[in-house]
Parts: structure tokens; C-alpha cells; sequence
């Protein structure tokens, strides 16, 4: 199996590097977006609730695009059957699964810096802001890949995407806004069990996602 | 030597109200050939699916067995070759690339370069799929069907797209493999009719 995940992956980055679809929209969103709202904002100083929510609201969006496209390429582009054939259903899952994970942590990767330096925004405690970046972004990840599978089988496109994660994705983006903003606000420790509770989601959500995937792609 | 049989029991297949076919029994084993033919709408690639593992009928079953035991959906697949106009290749990689995905590994170059070969793309391996005629591609399809020499090779409509001289190597290719492959064809050609030994026509 950790063959197949290694091919699958290697095929996926392949794929995407050239192609450039998924990488290019969300990185240009991120970038965009991070510009666009450090021009507005003008140098006014923001209460550091406002720049937890604009970080994660941009990070979310412009990760949304990109995590369901490692599905829906697949589907649009009629090679699902190909991949279903010569590879087992828990391969293809994990490797793709890899893929959203680290496509989210390049993005907050590049997000995060740049947004803390356009807007000067002061961080009290800077290891716990990474792990709730690192840990939120991994939680965000392994609970949309699977929906993004649902989502590509059903010949669905982004907004049914975004429509049929929110409710998942909404309890994970208000521990990651609230970590995020203690970490803005207070020296560490601060709600580290936050983080914990991030993985521990991650960890919960993964396995459960293993056990339903071969069911969304095999009809049989 | 590893002994591989298929047997269905009274499989049916309805979209809607519509019956594509009703109560096909089936055996057939290692060594042995069929072709599913039958006009347009009559379910032939429908049925191969089913016996791929790629749909499910909508009434009876469908055993794969490897030495009398049942082969798990996912055992099956590394065991079949399938080619179909319903399978695309990735458009963005090369074509040893998409051999080597199917093949699985890196290390089996040989036989695909054996097989590149014989299907006259000795030369295009290293370009881009997108790039490709569609003959080219439905040669690639038939080398990634075949790569793994597999025991179970279902094709739908192989002929598709092919020149003369590439159905004659697919047919040569076919006549080899059928001596101990389990080897289904879903066709209206002639030809590849004859090249099984059993018929099934859905037409009656």
C-alpha cells in the first residue's frame, strides 16, 4: 500500500506541477486576497479578533478551490476509472489526503508571513500561533477530502463544495480562530489543549474517512 | 499454476424502468474466450463493467475466483486488464509514465518497452498523452490493458480508432493471450468476434 500511496502521489504532483490549475488559483487567491485586504485596511491598526477571522477566512477560501480539484480533476477529466483500476481504494484516499495536507500547509506557509507582515500585526506567542496555523490547517484538510471525494463523484463543482462543508468545517474554523486570536493576545501556554484538540480531530476524522471511502468510490 | 474462473448467477441490469438484460449465467475460466455482442443499447460494455467490478447489477451476482477462492473487488483489479472507451489516461503525463502507473512499478521498463514496440509508439513514449492522435492513444490504452499480462482482460470495443495494421497487432496479441487468460470482448466487429470462442448476444 505505501507503494501505491508513493505512485499515486508521484502521479498527482506530475499532474498538478503541470498543470499548475489548483497551485497557481489558490496561491494567486492567497496572495491576492492578503494585498487586497492590507491596502484597505490602510495601516489602521485592527483588533487582533479581526485579524484571527481575516487570516482564517482567507486561508479557507483560498484553500477550498485546490482541495476539492485532486478529486474533480479526476472525475472531469474521465481518468477515475483508470486510477480506480490500478489502485486500491485506501491508497488512492491516503494519497490524496497527503496532497490536501501539505497543498494547505504551503499555503499557510505563504499566507501567514505575508499577512502578519502587511498588516503589522503583533504576536505574543509565536510557537503557538504555528501550531494552531499547522494543526487548524491539517484539521481543515482531512475533514474536506473526503467530502471532496462525495462532491466529484456526485459531479458536483465548488459551490456544492463549500455549501456541504461548512458544517464541518465550522466548529474546526472557531477553535482555530480562538487559538488563534489567544495566540495574538497572550504569552504561551495560552489554550494549548486547543491544539490537541485539533489533532485529535484530524486523528478522528481520518479514520473515519478510511473507513467510508471505499464505499463513495467503488459503486459496487 | 493458478487457476482463474468467473461465474455469474442470473445478473440483470434495469436503469429506471428500462431492462438492459435479464438472468445471464455465466462460467467461464482461465483459457477460455467471449464476446458480447448485441446492437447499440443492448448493455454490452454495461455488462462488461459488471463483470469488471465497475457497476453493480441491479439483481444476481458475480463471483472471481483465483484458485476456487473469491477474490476481494480490489485483488480483482490487479488481476484485469480493461480497456474501454470509458477510461482516459492522464492527458499530462507521458506515455511511459502512464504505462509505468499502470504497471505499477518503475522497474518493469523492459516489458514496456517491449510492448511500446510492438505497438509502434517506440519513439512518442516520452511525450505528453495530450499530445497524442487518438490511435496512439487507444494503443496505449490496449499496452496499459496488457502490461501486467493479466489473467482476467476485458476490452470494450478494442478495435476503436485503430488503423488496420494496429488491429492486426491487437488481434495477434489477443490470439496469444486468450490461450491462457480469461479474455471477454465486448464488440460488434466481426473479427473480434471470431476471435473468441464463445458468443453471447444480447440482441436476442
Amino acid at each position: 500500500m505505501v507503494h501505491d500511496i508513493y505512485r499515486n502521489l508521484k502521479k498527482d504532483l506530475q499532474v498538478e506541477f503541470r498543470n499548475r490549475s489548483s497551485f497557481n488559483v489558490a496561491f494567486a487567491f492567497a496572495g491576492i486576497t492578503t494585498l487586497a485586504v492590507s491596502l484597505v485596511a490602510g495601516g489602521s491598526p485592527l483588533s487582533p479578533l479581526v485579524h484571527a477571522l481575516m487570516l482564517w477566512i482567507i486561508l479557507f477560501f483560498s484553500a477550498m478551490n485546490g482541495l476539492l480539484h485532486i478529486f474533480t480533476r479526476e472525475e472531469e477529466e474521465g481518468t477515475a476509472l483508470f486510477l480506480m483500476l490500478n489502485t486500491g481504494a485506501e491508497a488512492v484516499f491516503a494519497s490524496k489526503l497527503i496532497f490536501n495536507v501539505v497543498l494547505f500547509l504551503l499555503l499557510e506557509a505563504l499566507v501567514t508571513p505575508l499577512y502578519l507582515f502587511f498588516l503589522q500585526v503583533p504576536v505574543a506567542s509565536i510557537l503557538l500561533l504555528v501550531l494552531t496555523i499547522a494543526a487548524g490547517g491539517m484539521a481543515i484538510a482531512c475533514s474536506v477530502t473526503l467530502l471532496a471525494a462525495m462532491v466529484a463523484k456526485a459531479g458536483g463543482k465548488g459551490s456544492l463544495f463549500t455549501v456541504i462543508s461548512f458544517p464541518i468545517i465550522l466548529p474546526i474554523l472557531l477553535v482555530n480562530i480562538t487559538t488563534t486570536l489567544a495566540a495574538l493576545e497572550k504569552p504561551w501556554p495560552g489554550p494549548v489543549s486547543n491544539v490537541l484538540f485539533l489533532l485529535a480531530f484530524s486523528t478522528g476524522v481520518t479514520v473515519l474517512s478510511f473507513l467510508l471511502f471505499h464505499f463513495i468510490w467503488q459503486d459496487t | 499454476m493458478k487457476q482463474y474462473r468467473i461465474e455469474t448467477r442470473e445478473l440483470s441490469k434495469k436503469f429506471r424502468r428500462i431492462s438492459l438484460f435479464r438472468d445471464i449465467s455465466l462460467e467461464l475460466e482461465g483459457g477460455s474466450s467471449l464476446a458480447i455482442t448485441g446492437p447499440n443499447g443492448s448493455g454490452k460494455s454495461t455488462l462488461l463493467q459488471i463483470l469488471a467490478g465497475i457497476q453493480a447489477p441491479t439483481r444476481g451476482a458475480v463471483d472471481r475466483l483465483e484458485n476456487e477462492e473469491s477474490l476481494e473487488i480490489t485483488a480483482f483489479h490487479r488481476l484485469l486488464g480493461f480497456a474501454s472507451p470509458l477510461i482516459h489516461l492522464y492527458g499530462e503525463c507521458t506515455g511511459i509514465e502512464n504505462i509505468e502507473f499502470a504497471l505499477g512499478s518503475s522497474d518493469s521498463r523492459e516489458r514496456a518497452d517491449e510492448l511500446l514496440q510492438y505497438f509502434g509508439l517506440i519513439g512518442h513514449e516520452k511525450k505528453a498523452l495530450k499530445t497524442w492522435s487518438s490511435g496512439m492513444q487507444q494503443r496505449l490504452k490496449l499496452i496499459c490493458a496488457l502490461a501486467k499480462s493479466p489473467p482476467f482482460l476485458f476490452l470494450d470495443e478494442p478495435g476503436t480508432n485503430l488503423d488496420r495494421s494496429g488491429k492486426k497487432l491487437l488481434y495477434n496479441r489477443i490470439d496469444v493471450m486468450k490461450k491462457e487468460a480469461l479474455v471477454i470482448i465486448a464488440t460488434n466487429e466481426p473479427e473480434e468476434v471470431e476471435l473468441c470462442a464463445e458468443v453471447l448476444n444480447l440482441g436476442t
